[in-house]
């Protein structure tokens, strides 16, 4: 493939660098010219962490092949902060607080400098029309669009200059709205990720998956991947020295798969090369012959007998049962006036932090295998690392390199074992960044949850006994599934004072995509499911929402269902806090909607549609402009 | 016609502060630095929730100086202490107290020099923003100048700090035990609109109260509450990650749902503070908790406005229409047998 | 991910067409890529090897747009942020700035065109329903005996299934043309799971000229997509209409007119059931878009309580 002349004016310097032409746009600004403020988030145009001006227009440059761009004028994300000083409108970013991981924040700044560029007068509806596509996993958006608007206001000098200042030192820092500290690197792009970095010798890594979710491996044939020119190594779980096994609770996961996949996307072989193309046509020579095994894709089935047992120590394929039992739930619900019974089911979720997976390792001079990698815990990582790869927990070092976003995602050693084995073969640093695709498919997503609750209550809305039990899909390995039953359990009934309660949640191994830690582990499944419940309940009692949850809320000193007694328990605080501020008008929840009083008020956004842009107005705000 | 139908719902939540069931541990190391600035190092772990500025902030505070005068280190296994990982919502709490004392510890050994310095009692001196003086005199000067006082007596002011929690296991049989030393507790409504037509749902408003025990960066506080209404909300209407077979069929975001800036409710958030006993700072935690009522508070506002109770997430267009269209069979024939 | 061994960029039609008369087999032609690219990733096509792109974006008869005779003609590399940039197209379509800015966001509006959705035909496409009720025809270029020769079809013909169009494999579409409807309300709904970058689940495009005293139909136009294989011109709703007086009960019985009409493969009941609700919401949003205004329903939301 001959390589394409380029010529083109990038930041306001003229490049010639030649391209290949496979290249998009993005590879050419990040590998070529080093510009990695613009990000890889998704390479669909999905996500706009790509965005650049391109004869000022904003334009995703993940969908641009390289060649398009020839002779034209590029703006990227690093042109806009001058002499190292920020701009207003990404010192309104780092006011706000816009800026949490950072990793969508180039592309959203650049999405918000176009809007200002277009409509400068642009009213918050048009705003958020015109970042329609930047996603944004951590923020909510809401300081996002705070900082467009308050640099609009400074720009248009509707705000003085000092609204975008650092807030005062007051009386203590504690409780102080100090601006985060990681912000400017953030809103320059002059932060770097692991997929950003690059060191002298680097190899490529690419990684084989499994296309069966359950399957022996008969024989793994590296030898032409071997051959190929440019390829430094091959790896498979015989390359492993050590004891292959890494999971948050139990070790059951191996780096590569051994013996058999079972999951869809499971490591099988990885391949480092000079290139990543070398390193992909490598990986699609590697010749895997697979026997299918029977599957099983439902944790109910999965219980049953007969079901496949995917790991030899748990026959019955329950990764974790947590009981919690208190008080007699029979004569609860004997007691009760009102029982009722519901199941309610939770998905799995994808964490879509906008930073997929990536990661280098090296072993530096003192032979220390070095990882550095975006990894929610790297002390327990080196733990397991130093066993997997045989050396002594001080000869493995992991760093850890700005994360951008993990809402648990990132816990799992999901890939740093292969670049250290890789990094230890060939004698030489390793990265391996993951697709957008290879994200989604090979890691670890939020629980789903099947949960059948049963309540018996009296009249009044007291609860008298508690059912909960809730059967999880924790798909092919361990991971974090014990400690989120544990919590799911734990925190499942709500804080509320039930004396009789019984409590079962399961975590069951299935052939699915595994399920792992995911922000609130577990909790939110389970009390989706009773705060469903009560309100249930509620109406059949005749109790407005707030009400029948005050009947019930754990106070001061308040005993839970693990018979820890409390201390101060401000439940009540929160709940008035809500209700005032919200106006909610009490009565039961019967469906008023249409009946209701406290609807439409300030504190909601209008409802939206596209076309802020096109409503009548917004053209003559453009032209008082001109 | 518009078909549109508006409802509001609530629900509350609960929980635990750091790891569950086990003891919890953090360690850090402080050193106030030349120019009154001061290095921080611990193994913390920065995902994007803002704990790097909070600990600047604490520090800052504890030392006397300003949070952009703190370096935090980078957390590497071989250069920092174990401040273990990010995730069960604590590291304000865990690092955040290590911290705290590991900084009080360097600025004890600062200010030891000082009051003999000064000859005055040391719990006189007190020190903010830069600047350090002894309470009831005119003796000052800057921390620039104390660290450079103190160094030059030979004591370089650093401390460490370790800090745990008190938690049991559980029993394996009934469950029992405490696994959090400390608790936090929040409140959501949400307002939305039901298109009955299409199905789609919007959320035009959310109200979330949440106790966080101290809120050491109030804005900080509320950009994890939107962050978390958003991903709630993205559970509770659209997001779903579709399997059969083993084989997925959401690859990438075409599929996979997520909301964008025109899908976000108006998020009006309330912090309440019901500080922590057990901690020398009192603050507990934000991170994982306001994401709990967000998607039962948006189904139990969908029920509100129009009388379908979804119990199976996502709340899809097919289902909410699905819903209306048995409703109002079931109405049909209620009022058939009432006639 | 796509690899290419060539990649080529011609800048007049006879250029363009003799290199792609010439370019191996499995070769692409591009314009804005922002469909190609996406689809060369894993879950969808993988990783595509192509001998040759033709990247006709910088075609010099192919820019820009040009009005005569009541029809205006699209030329194929018009982006679809055009259609709410340009004033003049604003007017003479005045159902496109809608179709556009449901289409896709900002970015990718500036780099995507309007015929290589047509082309593309995907059951969902968003532009080619507005086209179909502007009774849009495509112009299709091709070499013969070294001449460039053309011909024109009415997009409904063109359009044969998912994916399949009459493009021959060595034409290039150089524009599309339509009717100008300067004075008519516009309308486009899409439905989806959330306010931006929807893919479509159903859409509809809708145009009318209410009488002078706009107190009846004088001319509808209405296409939908997304319920079938093929998106469709709803011919005999038009008819429906025509003449009959701006009710909303006449809107209501048009909107029920929709027996038939959904053949997806997915999802029949819920686009089903979301059909004839879009119609209605569509007539009624072109009518308000040119100032015609109908009572809002209480009757039915009283219904849907």
């Amino acid at each position: 493939m001959p390589d394409l002349k380029m010529d083109m004016t990038v930041n306001g310097r003229r490049v010639t660098k030649p391209a290949g032409p496979h290249m998009r746009l993005l590879d050419y600004l990040r590998d070529e010219l080093g510009l990695t403020g613009s990000k890889e988030g998704c390479g669909a145009g999905e996500c706009g962490s790509c965005s650049v001006f391109v004869d000022g227009k904003l334009m995703k440059s993940c969908l641009m092949p390289v060649a398009k761009a020839d002779g034209a004028v590029i703006e990227t994300i690093e042109s806009l902060a001058q002499n190292g000083n920020l701009n207003p409108l990404q010192r309104a970013f780092y006011k706000t607080g816009a800026s949490q991981c950072g990793y969508c924040i180039p592309g959203m700044v650049m999405a918000a400098s176009a809007a200002l560029r277009e409509n400068p007068l642009a009213d918050a509806e048009e705003i958020k029309e015109r970042l329609g596509g930047n996603i944004c996993r951590c923020t909510g958006y809401s300081k996002i669009f705070e900082a467009v608007e308050i640099a609009r206001d400074v720009i248009n000098g509707t705000l003085p200059a000092t609204a975008l200042d650092a807030p005062g030192a007051g009386q203590s820092y504690i409780g102080n709205n100090v601006r985060r500290l990681d912000a400017p690197g953030k809103v320059t792009g002059a932060l770097r990720y692991a997929g950003d970095m690059v060191m002298p010798g680097m190899l490529h890594m690419q990684v084989l998956r499994s296309p069966h979710p359950h399957a022996l491996i008969k024989s793994i044939d590296t030898s032409a991947a071997e051959a190929m020119p440019g390829v430094a190594c091959v790896i498979t779980a015989a390359d492993v020295p050590g004891v292959d096994g890494f999971g948050v609770f139990v070790h059951d996961q191996p780096v590569m798969a051994k013996d058999r996949v079972r999951y869809v996307g499971e490591a099988v072989a990885a391949v480092a090369a000079e290139d990543l193309l070398t390193a992909r046509a490598a990986r699609d020579a590697i010749k895997i012959v697979y026997e299918p095994l029977p599957a099983v894709f439902d944790p109910e089935a999965a219980m049953g007998d007969g079901a496949p047992v995917l790991h030899d120590y748990a026959p019955d394929n329950i990764v974790k049962h947590i009981p919690i039992r208190k008080g007699d739930v029979e004569k609860g619900f004997a007691e009760a006036d009102l029982i009722v019974e519901q199941t309610y089911s939770t998905q799995p979720v994808e964490h879509a932090y906008l930073e997929p997976e990536a990661g280098l390792a090296y072993v530096d001079h003192d032979g220390v295998v070095t990882v550095v990698s975006p990894s929610q815990n790297i002390t327990h990582h080196r733990h397991m690392l130093a066993k997997i790869i045989d050396k002594p927990i001080h000869k493995v070092r992991f760093i850890m390199s700005p994360v951008g976003g993990g809402f648990g995602g990132k816990e799992d050693m999901i890939f740093q074992g292969m670049l250290a084995l890789a990094a230890m073969k060939t004698g030489r640093p390793v990265r391996l960044v993951f697709s957008r695709e290879e994200s989604i498919v090979s890691t670890a997503k939020r629980h789903p949850a099947r949960i059948t609750c049963k309540m018996g209550l009296k009249n009044d809305g007291r609860i008298t006994a508690v059912d909960f039990r809730m059967i999880s899909d924790g798909g092919a390995y361990g991971m974090s599934t014990e400690g989120v039953m544990r919590k799911a359990a734990i925190l499942s009934c709500g804080p509320y004072a039930v004396e009789n309660v019984k409590i079962d949640t399961y975590g069951i191994y299935t052939n699915n995509t595994p399920s792992g830690a995911f922000r609130t582990f577990g909790a939110m499944q389970a009390q989706f499911a009773t705060e469903s419940h009560l309100d249930i309940c509620a109406e059949k009692l005749g109790l407005d929402s707030f009400e029948i949850r005050r009947i019930n809320m754990m106070r001061d000193g308040a005993t839970t269902h693990t018979r820890q007694k409390l201390g101060s328990v401000s439940l009540g605080r929160v709940m008035e806090a809500a209700e005032q501020a919200s106006g909610w008008q009490a009565g039961p929840p019967v469906s008023r909607g249409l009946a209701r009083n406290d609807l439409g008020g300030p504190g909601n956004r209008r409802p939206c549609t596209l076309g802020a842009r096109l409503r009548p107005g917004s053209e003559q705000l453009r032209e008082e402009v001109a | 016609m518009s078909g549109k139908v508006r409802g509001r719902g609530m629900a509350a939540s609960w929980y635990g502060i750091a790891r569950t069931a086990t003891i919890d541990r953090a360690g850090a190391w402080a050193e106030l630095d030349d120019g009154g600035t001061a290095k921080v190092v611990t193994g913390v772990t920065e995902i994007g929730e803002g704990i790097l500025t909070v600990l600047a902030q604490i520090a800052a505070e504890e030392l006397g100086i300003k949070p952009e005068q703190v370096t935090i280190g980078d957390n590497d296994t071989a250069r920092s202490p174990e401040a273990a990982h990010a995730g069960a919502t604590r590291q304000t709490y865990m690092i955040g107290n290590a911290v705290a004392l590991a900084c009080r510890e360097a600025r004890a050994r600062l200010v030891a020099e000082l009051a003999d310095f000064w000859d005055v009692a040391e719990d006189s001196i007190e020190a903010f923003d830069g600047e350090i003086w002894a309470a009831g005199s005119n003796l000052k000067m800057t921390m620039e100048e104390a660290v450079d006082l103190c160094k030059k007596r030979g004591v370089v002011p650093l401390g460490s700090g370790s800090f745990s929690t008190d938690c049991t296991g559980l029993d394996p049989v009934d469950g029992s035990g405490s696994p959090w030393q400390a608790y936090v507790y929040g409140c959501q409504v949400a307002e939305v609109e039901v298109d009955t037509v299409t199905g789609e749902v919007q959320v035009l408003g959310m109200w979330a109260a949440h106790d966080v025990g101290r809120a050491i960066n109030p804005r900080g506080v509320e950009g994890q509450i939107e962050g978390a209404i958003v991903q709630g909300l993205g559970q509770a209407l659209m997001e779903d990650y579709k399997i059969e077979n083993g084989h997925t069929t959401t690859h990438g975001f075409a599929k996979y749902i997520l909301p964008t800036a025109l899908d976000v409710p108006q998020i009006n958030s309330i912090i309440v503070e019901d500080p922590d006993p057990l901690s020398p700072l009192g603050a507990k935690g934000i991170g994982e908790p306001a994401l709990i009522p967000t998607a039962p508070a948006i189904v139990n506002a969908i029920y509100d406005a129009i009388g379908v109770r979804i119990t199976s997430l996502p709340a899809t267009p097919e289902k909410i229409l699905a819903g209306l269209a048995a409703k109002h069979q079931g109405d049909n024939i209620s009022r058939e047998a009432a006639e | 991910m796509l690899t290419c061994e060539t990649y080529l960029t011609p800048a007049t039609l006879g250029q363009a067409l003799a290199q792609w008369a010439a370019a191996p087999p499995g070769s692409r032609l591009i314009a804005g890529a922002t469909d190609t690219l996406p689809w060369a990733r894993q879950g969808r096509a993988g990783d595509v090897y192509v001998p040759a792109l033709v990247d006709v974006s910088k075609v010099a008869e192919l820019q820009d747009y040009e009005i005569s005779g009541g029809r205006v003609r699209l030329g194929a590399n018009l982006v679809m942020q055009r259609f709410l940039s340009d004033e003049t197209l604003r007017a003479h379509l005045p159902c496109m700035p809608h179709c556009a800015i449901w289409f896709a966001d900002d970015q990718i509006r500036e780099q995507a065109t309007l015929i290589g959705n047509i082309v593309n035909a995907s059951p969902a496409a968003d532009g080619t329903p507005p086209v179909l009720a502007m009774n849009g025809t495509i112009e299709l270029a091709r070499l013969v005996g070294g001449a460039v020769t053309r011909r024109s079809l009415a997009v409904s013909d063109f359009v044969t299934g998912p994916g399949t169009t009459l493009l021959a494999d060595d034409e290039i579409v150089t524009a599309v043309e339509c009717d100008c409807l300067a004075g008519y309300g516009g309308a486009f709904e899409k439905v989806g799971q959330r306010r931006s970058l929807v893919i479509s689940t159903v859409c509809t495009a809708c145009l009318v000229k209410p009488s002078a005293d706009r107190t009846s139909f004088e001319d509808v136009r209405l296409a939908i997509g997304g319920t079938g294989p093929v998106p469709l011109r709803l011919n005999h709703i038009e008819e429906f209409l025509k003449n009959r007086p701006v009710t909303r009960d006449i809107l209501r019985q048009a909107s029920q007119m929709t027996d038939g009409l959904i053949n997806s493969r997915t999802r029949r009941a819920y686009r089903g059931d979301v059909l004839s609700g879009f119609i209605e919401r569509a007539l009624e949003d072109a009518l308000a878009d040119c100032g015609v205004h109908i009572p809002s329903d209480s009757v039915r939301e009283a219904a849907n309580a």
